[in-house]
């Protein structure tokens, strides 16, 4: 769930915690690695990836949020697009 | 609960763009000035992670006729507006202004030593947009406030107004990381909360936040202005914006491409190839244009940008870092989405709460004392920068003129706010915000959404009430951040009711607001629709703008 912070770069800065508006990390304890306690608040908007020093969070963007793209001509080219076998009456 | 009690002149509440050029300002004429945000200013509001629009008038592009140019945009690029044509005015009288006091605040307003436009405008027509460099806009205007005196406290979520006989007297708030309250004594107050986004559902069902503004807007500053006795404008006239699906964020005007369908046919006539200069004002122009194309069997529409030159594009990416979509871009990095290769798919966004506090081209509302910018207002980056200022000048001569007065004499309304909280925090098993936010957002959608009728909202009203009332009685805050988001919902609540109120009232359809009952447009209600509290009862009033 965004964001996820990898704790081996982390530093325990703090500067995450105190950045996010919607304050995902409430309840985090100071000199400890941030906890990501509201996950759903999280507006992604990389206020958080954007101030940390060690480059430590990455946001998870959630499914629903999925960019939707129009595949390019020859993507849809691949087999898996290739129209089925239909088995029925002409019409 | 704790008590801390601090006195200033001038209480700005939101550190958004107005709240933070309104304390920049106030704080130059040599009142004390105190901004609350219930987040971080340095990342807070519409402005969080930057912009790159600013709307203004520049004489030497468009030549010394501001009114000629003001007319241009009235005719063309504003469309229907729902505001005083004097705000506006005063917008542009002093926005160029406003413009040169960042520039030399060090947000850099002009590209390679000139003025760069782009967007927002009909191709051959005048351009009404500068691009600029706000991705760090906020941090520089926090500095500019700090460095001018004006106090910054963050965490704290103010939720309602002191007032006595007609004059705002401070303001009590909540702060969302421990339990504790804050009384401000403040001879002026200027509200800066922003819009009103989660009245109605998000992009994703079930997913709140995953909206354009962020969603933390919860209408806070027109709630508290309410209960204060001031006056609200065309609650029921809700808003719809554009943008990339599914990833909701603003900046449409940044995209330099076509909007097209899947075949590759334009859906406007405003573009057929990528262009810097315009983009395609189709995103303007007709916001609904992907729902009603997916309704007519025609959908999807796509965001095109196939075709762009690479040093268009390496413009568009650059801006878009500006815009403050940094995000959208790792997103699509990540993805290995290629805007070269990858049309994206435009949505219409969801229903919006509208409306906004009743000022005028002063920024003075109804209450003495009190005060309204930004979306609040009336909103964009230029508009909110510029009310701002404005707001804050004319809060801090006030307040130089005015004698403090003691809150204490409204310690009877401190305690029962003071009761509020602790109740709130103090309950178990009850519903919390989210729960009560989920009933508020479905009741809004069905009742008071796309389709209106009498007997729909009179069901609509009385369901919404029902959900007021038991969260009212009911509603609880696990710990002080679930307190603030209570405070919010609760806030929501007030508004909602008020939409349906002032929505049974507006017997046409409008815009956004389709009454089949009252199916067409009334010349008569050209006019501003304002509801205050009266003696705790709703008064409805229509006055010319």
């Amino acid at each position: 769930m965004p964001p996820v912070i990898d704790p081996e770069k982390c530093t325990h800065c703090g500067k995450c915690v105190e950045i996010c508006s919607e304050d995902v990390f409430y309840g985090s304890k100071s000199g400890e690695i941030p906890t990501v306690t509201y996950p759903r608040e999280c507006s992604h908007f990389s206020g958080c990836v954007s101030v940390c020093p060690t480059q430590a969070i990455t946001l998870r963007i959630p499914l629903p949020m999925l960019l939707v793209y129009k595949p390019a001509a020859e993507e849809l080219q691949k087999p898996v697009w290739a129209k089925p076998t239909t088995h029925g009456p002409e019409i | 609960m704790k008590e801390e009690i601090i006195k200033t002149d001038v209480l700005c509440v939101g550190g958004g763009i107005a709240g933070l050029m309104a304390a920049i300002r106030a704080a130059e004429l040599g009142v004390s000035v105190v901004v609350a945000e219930k987040g971080n200013p340095l990342y807070s509001g519409c402005g969080r992670m930057g912009n790159d629009h600013f709307e203004t008038w520049i004489p030497e592009v468009h030549g010394e006729d501001r009114d000629a140019w003001i007319g241009e945009l009235l005719r063309t690029a504003k469309g229907e507006i729902l505001i005083s044509k004097d705000i506006l005015r005063a917008q542009f009288m002093k926005a160029y202004d406003i413009v040169r006091l960042w520039d030399g605040y060090g947000i850099p307003m002009k590209s390679k030593g000139r003025w760069e436009f782009g967007g927002h405008t009909f191709p051959g027509r005048p351009f009404t947009h500068i691009k600029y460099e706000g991705r760090f806009q906020k941090k520089i205007l926090v500095k500019q406030a700090r460095d001018r005196g004006a106090q910054i406290m963050s965490r704290i979520m103010v939720f309602d107004l002191l007032h006595a006989n007609g004059t705002v007297i401070g303001a009590i708030g909540a702060d969302t990381r421990e339990d504790k309250v804050y009384i401000f004594q403040a001879k002026a107050v200027l509200l800066g909360t922003g819009k009103c986004s989660r009245l109605y559902p998000s992009l994703t069902p079930g997913w709140m936040f995953n909206d354009p503004h962020g969603n933390v807007q919860s209408g806070d500053g027109r709630a508290m202005a309410l209960r204060a006795g001031a006056e609200l404008q065309n609650l029921e006239m809700p808003q719809r914006h554009i943008g990339p699906k599914y990833f909701a964020k603003f900046g449409q005007a940044t995209w330099v491409g076509v909007v097209r369908d899947w075949h590759g046919k334009p859906a406007g006539t405003f573009a057929d190839k990528p262009d810097r200069r315009y983009g395609d004002m189709i995103c303007e122009v007709n916001k609904l244009a992907p729902e009603q194309y997916t309704k007519a069997g025609k959908g999807p529409l796509y965001m095109d940008c196939t075709g762009i030159s690479e040093e268009d594009l390496q413009y568009m990416l650059h801006w878009f870092v500006h815009e403050g979509n940094s995000s959208l871009l790792d997103h699509m990095q990540a993805e290995g989405i290629d805007l070269r290769r990858h049309p994206i798919e435009f949505t219409t966004y969801p229903l919006r709460g509208g409306g906004l506090i009743a000022a005028n081209a002063k920024t003075e509302t109804t209450i003495r004392g009190l005060y309204a910018a930004g979306d609040e207002a009336y909103g964009d980056i230029s508009a909110a920068a510029t009310f701002g200022y404005i707001g804050g000048e004319n809060a801090a001569v006030y307040a130089a003129t005015v004698a403090e007065t003691d809150i204490q004499g409204r310690r009877t309304f401190i305690d029962e706010k003071k009761g509020l909280l602790d109740r709130l925090r103090g309950r178990s098993n009850g519903p919390d915000w989210e729960e009560t936010q989920t009933a508020l957002q479905q009741t809004m959608l069905d009742y008071a959404g796309h389709v209106r009728n009498e007997t729909l909202l009179l069901q609509g009203w009385h369901h919404l009430h029902r959900i007021r009332e038991k969260a009212g009685a009911t509603l609880m805050a696990r710990n002080p951040h679930e307190l603030g988001r209570c405070l919010e919902v609760l806030n929501l609540l007030d508004l909602a009711e008020m939409t349906f109120i002032m929505a049974l009232d507006r017997k046409e359809t409008r815009g956004l607001h389709v009454r089949p009952d009252y199916p067409f447009t009334n010349p008569m209600l050209n006019q501003a629709h304002v509801i205050s509290r009266q003696d705790g009862k709703p008064l409805l009033q229509w006055r010319p703008y």
